[in-house]
């Protein structure tokens, strides 16, 4: 049966998917290494069954954050040329990183005027992808073998946990919580699904702006974010997200990233306060990307709006304008982002009850 | 193969029998430990149908009775060449109690019987991974009754076990629906279902919450997984009444309902263990009658754990 391994065909099985570690009761956590790497690896192998990427051939991605990572973890493993376009926001220890594994990094000077650093580093990726014939690009947010990767994932969760009655989650390209939760669904048609994104991220409807809380939201919606999954959406600040971050380190011993630490916030309050029922959560990474940040006092007290005071519950809103820059909650009903916009803004809403 | 003194071991006749089953709780296309992909199932076996074959071994010709039982003549002759018996015929016949055309194993089980008949009349020990491959070389595609209560994922079109999932199901009470009387689908002839991308991957987390259900004895996530790959298979062959049939499992207590896959039986899931079953099970019975779908077959399929008390 034993076959030599294929170039094509390494990767990092054991690292792909979560530890699963009980919080509470009723509360499980799924505390990822890097949780892009399984997204990945299950784009690349499609892409290389079919032809779309030739063995040795070159992979062009725009990204500063960890699906990069992923991306450069598994080029210098197979052998592929892999080009990431990013811009000066970018993480300077994981910006190391990636030329360390080979990686050719074409960081975007300056944002355009209209559509800012997004677009620009679009128009880059085009004229990368047109300078590289036959380069591959994953395009992590409308790829739909993003989202189909994480059935290992909800593999994983039905035989070990079985029955869940709620999935919680940060929502960025879409691809983990749309994937999860459809795949969940399908064995339990009753499954409550949170999404947790954070204020100025026009994902679940909020006009676009700037974000300290990294990992999670976006300046886009990605196609794979499939809006019918969510029932419940809440938005987490970056000082509440980084607190519960600390607090997840402290009171479990869990070392995890800032995402980890929103999506802990609203798991274990809903867990808390639904305590019959069986709550499994997703931490996207580790903490050690943190260490002069998030693990940081100082920084930490350095915050714009830092209180050192993690509230109780989310602030629930009638509508996802109504978005102040602390957590809040907004019951979505599995709807899509037009149905949830075209429920009205808060000024149409006080007109048609006035009527 | 198994024979080392062929012929004399030779007895005037030989026996096989097996049971039928009820469709599946799981079918679709699933990974080996290498990653490569293979259509599979997981059978719901049903002891209270079976088909039964003689054979008394002769020269010449090989004699089939009834003499439309042509898999069954066929899995007859490979497993007398299996043998090294070229030469050799023989007087093969079959009975069956499983309705044919319904997704119930009919087919298979024939197949099965008469491989059995035939080892069993020439001193034969033939192992159920043997007697699979001979099936799959007689029909194509087989189920995998041959591993009795055994739970395995089997890869129906090669014949072989990709995972033992454990001694045998937990213990069901299985409401039988035929949804399309009279309308016999030939279970043989139907094309691979031509699942999608979205569905191949689908097919792990059923398969995850399987090996739990089996492992632990829970019932209730084996109704949830059989009732998700119903509801896969609706795409695939349609059942007339599914969502009837389905609302009504769910408004009488049922665990969830599974579907022969190439076939038209539905069954609805109950907890033998529960004392409510027996009151559940006459309401649905009495549910289906009124949308014309009077249960032709209730059965239980805990045989395996009776026999293990024994």
């Amino acid at each position: 049966m034993s076959q030599p391994l294929s170039r094509e065909s390494r990767g990092f099985p054991d690292y792909e998917l979560p530890r699963l570690v009980r919080l509470t009761d009723n509360l499980h956590g799924a505390a990822f290494f890097l949780m892009k790497l399984l997204p990945a690896r299950h784009m690349l192998d499609r892409a290389a069954a079919d032809g779309r990427l030739k063995p040795g051939g070159t992979i062009c991605e725009t990204t500063s954050g960890t699906f990069g990572l992923a991306l450069a973890m598994l080029a210098a493993v197979r052998g592929y040329k892999l080009i990431l376009v990013s811009d000066p926001a970018i993480d300077e220890h994981l910006h190391k990183r990636l030329l360390e594994l080979g990686v050719t990094l074409e960081i975007v000077k300056k944002p355009y005027e209209i559509g800012g650093f997004q677009t620009a580093r679009l128009d880059r990726l085009r004229a990368a992808l047109e300078a590289n014939p036959g380069s591959f690009c994953p395009s992590q947010y409308g790829n739909a073998d993003n989202p189909r990767a994480y059935a290992e994932v909800a593999e994983q969760i039905a035989e070990r946990l079985g029955h869940v009655d709620c999935l919680v989650g940060t929502v960025g390209s879409g691809g983990s919580m749309s994937g999860i939760a459809r795949f969940l669904r399908h064995l339990n048609p009753d499954l409550h699904v949170i999404g947790v994104d954070t204020p100025n991220s026009v994902v679940f409807g909020q006009p676009d702006g700037k974000r300290l809380l990294r990992g999670l939201g976006n300046s886009l919606v990605p196609p794979n974010v499939d809006h019918r999954q969510f029932d419940e959406i809440h938005w987490v600040g970056a000082a509440e997200a980084f607190l519960a971050t600390r607090r997840l380190h402290q009171q479990h011993a869990l070392y995890q990233g800032g995402t980890s630490g929103a999506a802990y916030l609203v798991a274990d309050w809903w867990a808390r306060t639904h305590p019959d029922r069986k709550v499994v959560t997703l931490f996207p990474d580790e903490g050690h990307r943190y260490v002069a940040s998030i693990y940081n006092d100082d920084w930490l007290a350095a915050l714009p709006g830092w209180t050192g005071v993690l509230p109780e519950a989310p602030q629930p809103v009638a509508h996802p304008s109504d978005v102040r820059p602390s957590w809040s909650s907004y019951r979505w009903d599995r709807r899509t982002l037009d149905e949830v916009l075209a429920a009205g803004t808060p000024v149409a809403r006080d007109l048609a009850e006035a009527a | 193969m198994r024979l080392g003194t062929r012929g004399n071991q030779r007895k005037e006749h030989g026996l096989g029998q097996v049971n039928g089953h009820h469709g599946e709780i799981l079918q679709g296309i699933f990974p080996d430990d290498a990653g490569r992909l293979h259509r599979g199932l997981v059978t719901l076996p049903c002891n209270i149908v079976s088909s039964t074959a003689v054979f008394r071994p002769a020269p010449g010709n090989l004699v089939t009775v009834p003499d439309d039982k042509l898999k069954a003549a066929e899995a007859a002759r490979l497993t007398l060449d299996s043998l090294g018996l070229h030469d050799q015929g023989g007087h093969l016949t079959v009975e069956s109690t499983i309705p044919v055309g319904l997704g119930m194993g009919s087919s298979t089980a024939d197949v099965v019987a008469a491989i059995r008949a035939v080892a069993d009349a020439h001193g034969a020990a033939l192992g159920a991974d043997e007697v699979a491959r001979l099936a799959v070389r007689a029909e194509t595609a087989s189920d995998s009754i041959m591993h009795g209560d055994l739970a395995v994922l089997f890869a129906q079109r090669e014949g072989i076990v990709l995972e033992h999932l454990g001694p045998a199901l937990p213990p069901l009470e299985v409401l039988s629906v035929n949804t399309a009387p009279g309308a016999l689908v030939d279970t043989v002839k139907q094309p691979p279902a031509d699942y999608d991308d979205w569905e191949i991957q689908a097919f792990r987390p059923l398969r995850g919450m399987l090996r739990r259900a089996i492992r632990t004895g829970d019932a209730a996530l084996l109704g949830r997984v059989a009732t998700a790959s119903a509801r896969i298979s609706q795409r695939h062959l349609p059942k007339p009444a599914f969502e009837e049939i389905n609302a009504i499992a769910a408004s009488t207590g049922a665990l969830g309902i599974q579907v022969a896959h190439s076939g038209t039986v539905v069954g609805l899931l109950f907890d033998p263990r529960n004392p409510a079953t027996v009151r559940r099970v006459a309401e649905a019975a009495a549910r289906l009658d009124t949308i014309g779908l009077p249960p032709a077959l209730h059965f239980r399929t805990d045989a395996a754990e009776v026999r293990h008390v024994a």
